[in-house]
């Protein structure tokens, strides 16, 4: 019954946002943040294609209502024909092989760890944390004018080879680093 | 298809322009609904592919904002759609099909409009849809095709119009140029006039029918008049030659009444009265035989003749005038009878009209040859003459009634000219030809007369009989006398000598018995009432089925003539009465 609500919560959030641009009362900011984690990787290019039977792996630190939406979002779903994997991994050693890492305000800190662990790596790292960006994650969760709004570090994605859509640019409320 | 409806009935005219027209306009309606209909689908089509693509992009362009709820930039990515005049509205839709954001420049449209959606979906998920409405301009489109095709359609219509007018003009221009040269002829009784052949067509073919027509029409009016001219000079000349002999006659009469009877100029006169009357009545005998033939009334009385006794009756009558003029005349019969199916007063009176040409248009002292001869089943009767002859042009001519060879001739030698015309068509009644030759003027004449003759009776040169039957001594004998004791009697003889014989005592059942007897020999007696034997002989020789008995005549005369008149009734033999029985049963055996 709570899946459910979340669920239902969920594809509500998921077209917020009429003539008054008025998040939903009842759409909780995790259940829109994991609507957007959802999201992202259709926006973002991999360097590489991995074979479809490889799960697309989404690890998430530190939030487990996040976590619990995600799953509950991806359920039965595939990103580009492969089946979408939730992990919450409780160190650093359970992020190698993730394709994205959604780091949670509670665990902020090990953020700019978990980026140097990731030196290189193509993961998608997503934060919602102030300066997220600076201590190395490529997109960062803010709230704006009471809406879920994010930023891009787009020099970030590049050094991990990730690219970024122009479109995702375009809905982001900053853009550090863009490419002309 | 009977006829043709009312519109286009009437004149050729109209029925040629109404047909194009018509074909024109058919074809016209038919092409502009076609093209129309394809149009207004293929038009529709590829508005709808544009609008889809359209969609299409703005979808892309909008699926971010819309997968993170970027009111702003989706408004932003609708608001490219200003760049195009002909959408009039657009929105996106979140994935429940709640609007998200919407695009509406103008409010809102009425009109055509094509509608195009499409979902948005970006790595495999589903974010929403787009709709994007374009005008459609159908309307305008199809009116601006119907303008075109009703502009297209009226010029189409005034050339064919002209084609028409130009096409029913060579239609019907050889038509009334015919109808003109028709009434010319009418009006003027012009008939040299000829209608003018333009085209090379059915028309053309009509054209010269009419003038091959009018050709005929002209020819047989010539012949008209010249038939008309010749009738009028032989009225002329009739008048003239009645006239002739009315003035001596005249005299004569005048001397008679005032010399006594036995003066010598009275007999003289008498006697040139006898003359001139027997002229006249030849005339007119000729003048009735004319009129007959001319209405088809004259019949002729055919019969199985020998030809030989006709002949000689034309000799004898023409020799008077043979000597009178001085000419030496022979003639030479074939030395067998020969028979003909003729009526032998007519086929005299042939010979006699040549004869008595002859007579007239060959000089004093000059020659006359009359031959009859059979030649390869004809009866060929030849009259030549080394008289003034007849011009080489004339030859057909001379047989035309009326027509009178020379007119300077025909001053001296008198008639009315139909004496050739009446003898052609004698010969022509009797199934034969006569032909005219004749090297020219002064060069004489020849003039041939062909009969069909009939077969010879086997044996009838030598008198001989047919060969004895082979076998029995019995023959079938008909005996037909009115004297029934004298010929009762010579059947039972004849009966008693194994014979079949057949008794008749009148003409009428003498031919039925004979019918269904079928005799070998027929003893016939002349001298019944009723049929007499040589009608009942004629008869006989007639019908296939008694023709090949061997007939005898028995009778009271012993004339030569009457041998004559009996071998031309086609009899084998005669006897006289009394009959005696040897006689008889001489024939039957010999």
């Amino acid at each position: 019954m709570r899946r459910f609500a979340a669920l239902a919560a969920a594809w509500l959030a998921l077209f917020t946002g009429q003539a008054g641009a008025q998040p939903l009362p009842d759409a909780q900011e995790h259940e829109v943040k994991a609507a957007f984690l959802y999201k992202f990787p259709a926006f973002v290019e991999w360097p590489s294609r991995p074979a479809p039977e490889v799960p697309f792996v989404i690890a998430v630190m530190g939030a487990p209502q996040v976590a619990e939406t995600l799953r509950g979002l991806a359920e039965g779903r595939r990103h580009n024909g492969r089946a979408i994997e939730i992990r919450e991994p409780v160190d650093s050693q359970g992020v190698n092989g993730a394709h994205m890492v959604f780091v949670g305000a509670a665990v902020a800190a090990r953020l700019p760890g978990l980026a140097r662990a990731l030196a290189g790596a193509p993961t998608l790292i997503v934060s919602e944390s102030a300066g997220g960006l600076d201590q190395g994650s490529m997109i960062n969760f803010v709230i704006s004018d009471a809406r879920v709004r994010f930023d891009v570090a787009v020099d970030n994605a590049d050094a991990r080879g990730l690219r970024i859509s122009s479109r995702l640019l375009a809905v982001a409320r900053n853009v550090r680093g863009g490419r002309p | 298809m009977r006829r043709l409806p009312a519109l286009i009935g009437g004149s050729v005219r109209r029925k040629t322009m109404g047909v194009v027209l018509a074909v024109a306009f058919v074809t016209l309606l038919v092409n502009a609904l076609v093209l129309t209909v394809y149009e207004v689908r293929t038009y529709r089509e590829a508005r709808l592919v544009e609008a889809r693509a359209q969609a299409e992009i703005l979808g892309r362009a909008a699926a971010s904002a819309l997968a993170f709820n970027d009111q702003k930039e989706a408004n932003a990515a609708l608001a490219t759609l200003k760049a195009r005049a002909d959408v009039v509205a657009a929105a996106l839709y979140g994935p429940d099909g709640r609007v998200f954001a919407s695009y509406a420049p103008h409010g809102t449209f009425t009109g055509d409009v094509v509608r195009a959606s499409r979902d948005i979906v970006e790595g495999g998920q589903r974010l929403g849809s787009v709709e994007v409405v374009t005008r459609s301009g159908l309307r305008e489109r199809i009116l601006a095709f119907a303008g075109i095709l009703v502009a297209v359609m009226a010029v189409a219509l005034g050339a064919a119009l002209l084609l028409s007018a130009w096409l029913q003009r060579v239609l019907t221009q050889p038509i009334l140029d015919i109808d003109a040269a028709a009434r010319s002829v009418i009006e003027r009784r012009d008939y040299s006039v000829r209608a003018r052949r333009t085209t090379d067509d059915e028309i053309g073919v009509l054209a010269d029918a009419f003038n091959r027509m009018l050709g005929e029409v002209e020819a047989s009016h010539g012949e008209l008049r010249d038939a008309d001219r010749r009738k009028d000079e032989f009225l002329a000349t009739l008048a003239h030659e009645l006239r002739n002999p009315l003035a001596p006659v005249r005299n004569a009469l005048y001397l008679m009444r005032v010399a006594p009877p036995d003066d010598p100029s009275a007999i003289a006169a008498r006697a040139m009265i006898e003359r001139q009357v027997g002229q006249m009545v030849r005339l007119i005998d000729d003048l009735i035989d004319v009129s007959r033939i001319t209405t088809g009334k004259l019949a002729l009385r055919r019969e199985r003749v020998e030809v030989g006794a006709v002949a000689r009756s034309a000799i004898e009558a023409v020799e008077p005038a043979m000597r009178a003029r001085q000419l030496d005349f022979q003639a030479s019969l074939p030395s067998m009878p020969v028979y003909v199916s003729a009526d032998p007063t007519r086929l005299a009176q042939v010979y006699l009209n040549l004869l008595n040409n002859t007579c007239k248009f060959t000089e004093p002292g000059g020659r006359v040859r009359f031959e009859l001869a059979l030649e390869d089943g004809m009866l060929v009767g030849r009259v030549r003459d080394n008289g003034i002859g007849v011009p080489t042009q004339q030859l057909a001519a001379i047989f035309q009634m009326f027509n009178q060879a020379d007119r300077s001739l025909e001053r001296t030698a008198g008639g009315l000219g139909v004496g050739l015309a009446l003898a052609r068509r004698l010969v022509e009644l009797h199934g034969g030809t006569i032909e005219a030759h004749s090297e020219g003027e002064g060069r004489g004449a020849e003039f041939v007369v062909r009969i069909p003759a009939l077969g010879a009776e086997p044996g009838e040169a030598a008198g001989a009989l047919p060969p004895r039957r082979a076998g029995n001594g019995r023959r079938r004998i008909l005996l037909v006398d009115d004297n029934a004791d004298y010929v009762d009697s010579l059947a039972d003889v004849l009966r008693a000598d194994g014979n079949e014989v057949r008794v008749a005592h009148d003409g009428k059942s003498g031919l039925d018995a004979a019918r269904s007897f079928r005799p070998e020999f027929a003893f016939l007696d002349i001298g019944m009432p009723g049929m007499n034997g040589f009608e009942l002989a004629r008869r006989m020789r007639e019908e296939a089925a008694t023709r090949e008995a061997i007939l005898v005549a028995i009778t009271g005369f012993s004339q030569p003539a009457d041998r004559v008149r009996g071998r031309e009734a086609g009899f084998d033999r005669y006897l006289i009465k009394p009959v005696e029985i040897e006689a008889v049963k001489e024939i039957l055996g010999a």
